[in-house]
Formats: structure tokens, sequence, C-alpha cells
């Protein structure tokens, strides 16, 4: 096989996948608790910070993972109590709030680690041979990774007692009340849970790119587009949103080049706003 | 009216007692009525400010704070204004318009993109001088007007005919951001490959501004296989490219130059993504020079430990304020015509050494570096290279 | 002095601002069921969320068990022992009929539930489906069993029959005077005569949010309950 063509492909996939993981902790908040978390991308720049700190102390990578999760669900918890809770039900609002979050967020971060860029070193810098072809180590790693937690979670959410439970919060918010769930907290796990997700893909994504407290800026609108083509609150529209945005992008910029990319997703995008507002298999 | 003057006059001499930098602005321009104005836009706000507006203004006050320290222009104490440079062109020329009629400033200085400048020389109109410092892709010509900036000859006639002598490589790569500065310089840089006898593999551009991704172009340039790439990218776009390169493991084999790579764009880059990168620029903080030395001392002393990181767009602005210094000092004015005869030929501080400026550009040392981790090692020096720039 | 389960007094409340029920007293010992009664629109079913805390009280206080219930959410009020079947959306239409039985008690065996699927043995059939498929009829079982199968000592059914086929609403009265004979305490908001007659131990019929008739099963006429019925 063409050993370009068998990149390229690698590529494609790479693309889907990250992008996926990339969206999930926003489709989670989105999807489940209809709060548009502008600042999703803030989470993932922390979770990228914090990888930062603990490389630059000569920790080992997987501590990142760990110290991603506590320091997201840290500042998730009041975050979630003060500006989200008073706000459910009200799009716009929470809309505004967390794009107020994110300009603290960013101002936050530059503050604390200045301007310029931060770059992490790759965990894993080899390549291995795929269909003989060589394909950098950490790439091929992350897409395991990124495919084994998107699996889980999906089996977590359909098999799980707790994710019925946020299925019936979901569906049915009164008779969850009424059968005895505690959906404010229930509600609050879920939003934690999915800014976790957030700092969990900053984790990963990190040493792949420029690491900048405006980094966050780079994913906030190719999940949107995601969430756009993919509906909301199905794990199946999230992963279809994905292979559209991320794998169209990819392929037109193999094929073509990234301007091509960026327009091909443009006119996707508009396409599902104009004819499919509710997405691949989104409900209305 | 008697009672407003009586307040200026009360309001100058307490001005005159209290610490000036605490002072609320309007207490500091009633007192500056003679001060030498400077319109200073650098990048306040916007997606290049905190990469180097700090250092921007950190080097223009230096600058700044050395001249008054000697007494000032032609005996008036320096005052820079400040506006964003990094905004929208329409809310740039608005700054330029009130610069103009309400602060009367008496000297413009730009360090931002050409889309501003362009926009700023059609406001300005050659009433007051203007001087433009970063790196750029040369052509600016309008009367009133002068550049400090590194031009495409100055970069590519030096490290390009250099590294071909020194590795090479038959065959280039061209990857930019889709705009005029990378345009213009694979123009130029193409017409040097011609005469090296260098074939051009491919030639492709990323929108700017958006968050590129560089698998696909990289898989590209692997199957191209090419001995240099030259990279015209900036910022995030320059970090991203060179560490998905050096991820593909193409740094092994293929050299890179990147045309605008500065310090926080190595750090950005890493120690284990530079392996093989070149580039050359009037600057790197790693150049040693006496007066690139005391320059250091000076900067850290006034700015300590949290002193914005040097490099090349950051540094011009000193020389830019030097250069206003040294031409008005020459001129004994402002007035276009004195200006422009005492600019020709005139020689002034940078901050590694001296400048001299000729058809409005400047001559200047290039330094062609190689990365070394995260740091730029000096392996070549070019002395007084041409701007290549004629304006008459 | 009767020790009631579940008991409530001078109940007054509605949406917002507008007070839909007024002055409401009544009261359920173990063993018994208090149904409340009425045409459309009286404020049944407001008083049956008053009870459970999905509204807030004007004036009033519910009690269970002798406990004052005020400022307890309805989450809170089920796990003291006070189950809640509405009259709308009454199923989680996104799970199956398993996962709506078992939400709340992971691990317990659906055996337990056997008697009573024998007698609705077309939801035992359709134990892995989705509930949004079932009919309007088998989704008030499943609502039903659902409160049946959380063995609480009191349950607040609103319109347990509504929809649902006669045959089936007998086997229901069954099924609450069973839980009743086991000591199980009802509130049951019905317009059912035939499930009201079999079931109610006590009553409340009401009328623009007030009481109009109170009492036992000994005053309960059915031709007062017709005249109080009609639509």
């Amino acid at each position: 096989m063409d050993p370009l063509l068998v990149t390229q492909a690698l590529n494609v996939l790479y693309e889907v996948v990250t992008l996926a993981v990339i969206v999930l902790g926003l489709a989670i908040v989105f999807g489940l608790l209809g709060v548009m978390n502008l600042a999703h991308g803030e989470f993932i720049a922390l979770g990228a910070y914090v990888a930062y700190v603990c490389q630059s102390h000569g920790l080992p990578y997987l501590a990142a993972v760990p110290a991603a999760i506590a320091a997201c669900a840290l500042l998730a918890l009041p975050v979630e109590r003060f500006l989200i809770r008073p706000l459910y039900d009200r799009p716009f609002d929470t809309l505004l709030a967390t794009w107020g979050l994110s300009l603290f967020m960013r101002k936050a971060i530059e503050i604390g680690f200045g301007g310029g860029y931060k770059s992490l070193k790759i965990p894993v810098s080899d390549s291995v041979l795929v269909l003989g072809t060589p394909f950098p180590a950490y790439r091929l790693l992350l897409m395991a990774l990124c495919a084994a937690l998107i699996a889980a979670l999906l089996l977590w959410y359909r098999r799980s007692v707790a994710g019925a439970r946020v299925k019936a919060m979901v569906g049915n918010r009164e008779l969850a009340q009424a059968v005895g769930i505690r959906t404010d907290r229930l509600a609050r796990d879920t939003f934690v849970v999915g800014l976790c997700f957030a700092g969990l893909a900053g984790v990963m994504v990190a040493p792949l790119v420029s690491v900048q407290p405006y980094m966050g800026l780079d994913y906030v609108l190719r999940s949107f587009f995601v969430l756009v083509v993919g509906g909301l609150g199905s794990p199946l529209g999230l992963l279809s949103g994905a292979a559209a945005i991320g794998g169209v992008e990819s392929a037109m910029s193999a094929l073509v080049d990234r301007t091509a990319g960026y327009s091909t997703v443009l006119l996707i995008a508009i396409f599902f706003l104009w004819r499919r507002p509710h997405g691949i298999f989104g409900r209305s | 009216m008697t009672t407003s003057l009586a307040r200026r006059k009360f309001l100058i001499a307490s001005a005159a007692g209290t610490a000036l930098i605490g002072a609320p602005a309007f207490i500091r321009n009633a007192s500056a009525a003679k001060d030498f104005k400077i319109g200073m836009f650098y990048a306040i706000a916007g997606p290049a400010a905190n990469l180097f507006g700090p250092t921007q203004k950190a080097c223009a006050e230096l600058a700044v704070e050395q001249i008054n320290a000697r007494g000032g222009i032609l005996g008036r104490r320096v005052q820079l204004l400040f506006a964003n440079g990094d905004a929208a062109v329409a809310d740039a020329t608005k700054s330029a318009v009130r610069m103009l009629l309400e602060d009367k400033v008496d000297f413009f200085l730009g360090s931002h993109n050409s889309a501003v400048r362009e926009a700023l020389v059609a406001t300005i109109k050659a009433r007051v001088p203007y001087v433009y410092t970063p790196i750029y892709e040369g052509g600016e010509c309008s009367p009133n007007t002068y550049v400090i900036a590194d031009t495409p000859r100055q970069q590519m006639e030096t490290v390009l005919p250099w590294l071909h002598k020194k590795a090479g490589y038959k065959s280039v790569y061209l990857i930019g951001n889709d705009y005029v500065w990378p345009q213009v310089t694979n123009k130029y840089a193409k017409g040097i490959f011609k005469k090296l006898g260098v074939s051009v593999l491919g030639e492709e551009y990323v929108p700017l501004g958006a968050p590129n991704k560089f698998e696909e172009a990289v898989t590209r340039i692997k199957g191209a296989g090419p001995g240099l790439v030259l990279i015209t990218l900036v910022g995030g776009d320059n970090v991203n490219f060179n560490r998905t390169f050096a991820g593909f493991g193409l740094d092994k084999n293929i050299l890179r130059v990147s045309s605008l790579l500065e310090e926080n764009t190595l750090l950005g880059i890493g120690a284990e993504s530079s392996n093989g990168l070149y580039g050359c620029m009037s600057y790197y903080s790693s150049v040693d020079t006496p007066a690139h030395r005391a320059f250091k001392t000076a900067y850290r002393k006034k700015y300590g430990d949290k002193a914005p990181i040097l490099g090349l767009i950051g540094v011009d602005t000193y020389a830019g304020v030097k250069f206003v210094e040294a031409v008005v000092t020459k001129a004994k004015a402002n007035a276009a015509a004195k200006v422009k005869s005492a600019a020709n030929g005139i020689t002034f501080a940078s901050a590694t050494g001296t400048m001299t400026m000729r058809n409005r550009h400047v001559d200047k040392d290039m330094y062609l570096a190689e990365c070394k981790g995260t740091e730029f090692q000096i392996v070549e020096t070019f002395s007084n290279v041409k701007s290549g720039q004629t304006c008459a | 002095m009767n020790t009631w389960v579940f008991d409530f007094e001078d109940v007054t409340g509605g949406y917002g601002g507008s007070v839909v029920v007024r002055g409401l007293t009544g009261a359920v010992a173990a063993g018994q069921a208090l149904c409340v009664l009425g045409r459309n629109g009286v404020g049944k079913s407001t008083l049956l969320r008053l009870l459970h805390g999905f509204l807030p009280l004007a004036r009033g206080s519910v009690r269970f068990a002798g406990r004052d219930l005020a400022g307890l959410d309805p989450a809170r009020r089920t796990a003291l022992g006070v189950s809640f079947a509405p009259q709308e959306r009454i199923v989680f239409d996104d799970l199956t009929v398993r996962e709506n039985l078992t939400l709340m008690r992971p691990g317990h065996p659906l055996a337990a539930l056997a008697p009573y699927f024998a007698r609705f043995p077309r939801l035992a059939e359709r134990l892995g489906q989705h509930a949004g498929t079932l009919s309007g009829g088998e989704r008030k079982l499943l609502s039903l069993l659902r409160v049946l199968a959380e063995d609480r000592p009191v349950a607040l059914l609103d319109e347990p029959s509504e929809g649902v086929q006669s045959e089936s609403v007998r086997q229901m009265a069954t099924l609450i005077g069973e839980r009743k004979a086991a000591g199980a305490a009802f509130v049951i908001v019905e317009q059912n005569l035939e499930l009201v007659e079999a079931v109610a131990d006590r009553y409340l019929i009401l009328d623009q949010g007030r009481t109009v008739q109170a009492g036992d099963r000994s005053t309960l006429r059915r031709a007062e309950l017709v005249a109080h019925l009609r639509v």
C-alpha cells in the first residue's frame, strides 16, 4: 500500500478520535444539562497547563491525569454552584456567564504563566511501523486512549445504573426527583465530570500543540460544529459529528489543502443548521 | 476661563511635586504641554498581544527612559502615547486621528501588521513623520514614512545561500500563512532558489488566524522529500507545524528555515522539535556584542526578573525610538522635509549595536542562528546587509 | 387518638403567585387509602404536588409519620418513605421497562416482582423495551408497578387508572388492596368510581380548590360521587 496513503488515513482517524474527545466534555454538559459552556476550551487549557506544571516538576506524564482532574473538579464545583445552578433553563444567561468565565480563566492563566508559549516534551517519542510506514507512537497511543475513553464512557452511559439515572434526569427531571434522585447533585456531578473530561483532553493533546493562554479558543468553534452536525444528547451523534467535521477537514486538507478543509467544514455546518438543525441523529 | 487657567496652573504646580507615575492621566497631560509626544501603536489587545505586546512596550519605554535621562529630544521630555495596533483597521485609524488632532503627537511609531500600516499611512497623510518597526515584506515608500524592519532580502539573501553552501540542499518546500508577507518572502526566495539551481517541490499556504493542524501538510512534505523547508508561518502555526514536523521524524533528514522564529516561538516549539531549524534575523537575544550586553543589563535593571522575553519584534521598537531621537535631533525639527534629509545615512542605536538608514529603510547586521534546544546559537554574522528597498 | 402515617393540614398553594387549593386537610393511617375526588381542574393534582414538595406551600403543613416535611425537596420526601406517581410524563421514556423498575434499587432481583408480573404479563414480556414505546395504559401499569416495587409506607398516586382497560383497573384495585393489607397507606387522586369504591377508606371531594365533603367509607354515597365527578 502507498505509505503516504496509510499515513494520511491515520491522520484522518487521528483527527476524528481526538476531536471526539475534545468535544466530549462539551457534549456532556450541553447535551445532558443544556448548559452551553463557552469556557470549555479554557478547561482544556487548564488541563494542558497542569500537564505543563507536572512535567516541569519532573513528574511522570501520567501524574498529570489525576492532577488535571483534581484541578478541573476544584474549579468546576464552585462554578456550578454559583454560576451555573442559578442559571439552569436560562441558556442565554448561561452563555454570557460562561463567556465571562472564559475571559477570566484566560487572564488568570496569563497572569500565572505569562502570555508566551510553553512546550511539553512528548511522553513517547518513538515511531511505530503501521502497515510498513512509520507513524508517531504518541499519536497512535493517543488514538487508542481516546477510542478507549469514548468506548468506556459509552458503555458506562448505556449499562451502568448511574448512567441510567443521568438519562432519567435528562429525560424527565420531575419524575427523577419523584423516584428519589437528588437531581441538583446529579447535575452538579455531571457538570464536574464534563469539565474534567475537558481537562483530560487538555492533558492528552498538550504535548502536540502550542500551549498558551488563548489555546482554548482554538477548540471552541470546531467543537460547536461537531455538536451542530452530531446533534445533542446522543453519543452516536457525537461520534458522527466528529467524523464529519474532523474527518472531512482532515481528508480535504490531505487531498487539497487546509483552506479547502475549512471551507468544506463550514459548508457542512451551514447545511446542517439550515436543513437538519437537530443533527444527524438528533431529536426535535 | 480664568478659573480654569488658574486651576490648570495649580495642577501643573502640584503635579511637579507629585510622583508622576501615580498621577492620573489628565494631570500628566496638563503638565506635558511641551513634551515630545510619540504616538505608539503596538499589540495591546488582540492575537499578537500576549506574545509581543509586553516586550514592545518595555523596549520602547527603556529607550524613552534613556533619552529623558540625557535631557530628552531637543530639550523636550519624551512621552509615549499608546494605541492598540493589533486592532481592526477602523479602530487603529480612529486612534491615529485622535492622536493627530487631540494629542498633537510629534512622531508616530508603529509595530503592527501591514494592513494597519497602510491605514495609518493613509490617515496620517505625511502630516507627522511615521516610523514602522517590525519585520515585513518591503515596499513601503510613502512620504514621511520610515522603516526599521528586516526585509525579505536581508533574511533570504543571507541564510539561503549560506545553508546551500553548507548543506547542499537540492530541493525545497514552501509553507506559510496566507497573507502578503509570506507570499512576498517566498517570491523573493524563489528567485534565489532559481539562481542556486534548487527546485521548488511544493508551495502551500494555510489561513492566518485559524487553529491550523499540520499532520496532512507534514505528510505531503514527507512524500515530496525536499532537502529544505522554508517556513513563513507565524506564531502558533509556526509552533504547531514544527512540533508536528519533528513528531513525524522529518527533522532527521530535512533542514528547516523559519522566517519569523523568535524567542517565544522557539520556546513553544521546544527543544526536542528544534533540530535542524535555522533562522536569520537582525536580532536574537543570544547575540553577543558589547552594545547588546549593555542593553540587556539596562533592560534587566529596569524590569527585573519578570521582564518580558526579548525578541526581534520587541527590540525593534527600541531602535525605532532611538531613530526618532537621532533624526529629530539632527533635523532640529519634525518637519517632513527636514526629517527626510536628516534621515538619509543617519546612524542610530539598536539593541545590538547601530543601524544606518538609507532610502528610508535600514541597512543592518543580520545574524544567522541555528537552534540548539530552545536557544539560538549564532553561527554567522552578515555585516551591514542592504535592505534592498530603494525609496526615493 | 388515631396515629396517622401521613397527614396534612390547611394546605394552601398553587403555581407561582396564584393559589389553586385552599385550606385542605386530610390524613391516612397505615393500611388505609385516602381518595381525592372532584372534577377536572378543581386542584387535585395541585394538592398532590404540594404534598410532595414540587410546589411550595403558601400555608399549612404536611407530615409523614408525625414528622413535618417542610423544607424537604421531593427526592428527600421519597427517600424518607413517600412514593409519588405523577399524572403526566409518568415513566422514563428513554429507559427500558426493567430500568424503570430498578433505577433506584440496583442489584434488586426482578424476581421479587413476579406476583405483579403475573397480573400484568404484557409488561413482563416488554422488560427490555424502552418505556417510550409502551401504550398509554401500559405506562400507567408500569408507573403503578414502579411505586409498588418501591415498597414505601406511603404512596401518592395521581389518577392511576386513567386510560387503563377495565380488566386491568380491577387488577390494580386488587394490588392496592393487597398492599393496604400489608400496611401501606395511599393518597389517590382518582375519577374512576369502580377503583374508588374498591379501595377508598377515606375520601375528600374538592371543588374549586376547597373541600366540599370529606368522610370515611361509611358516608361514601355513589350518587353524590357521580354528581361531583360529572365533567
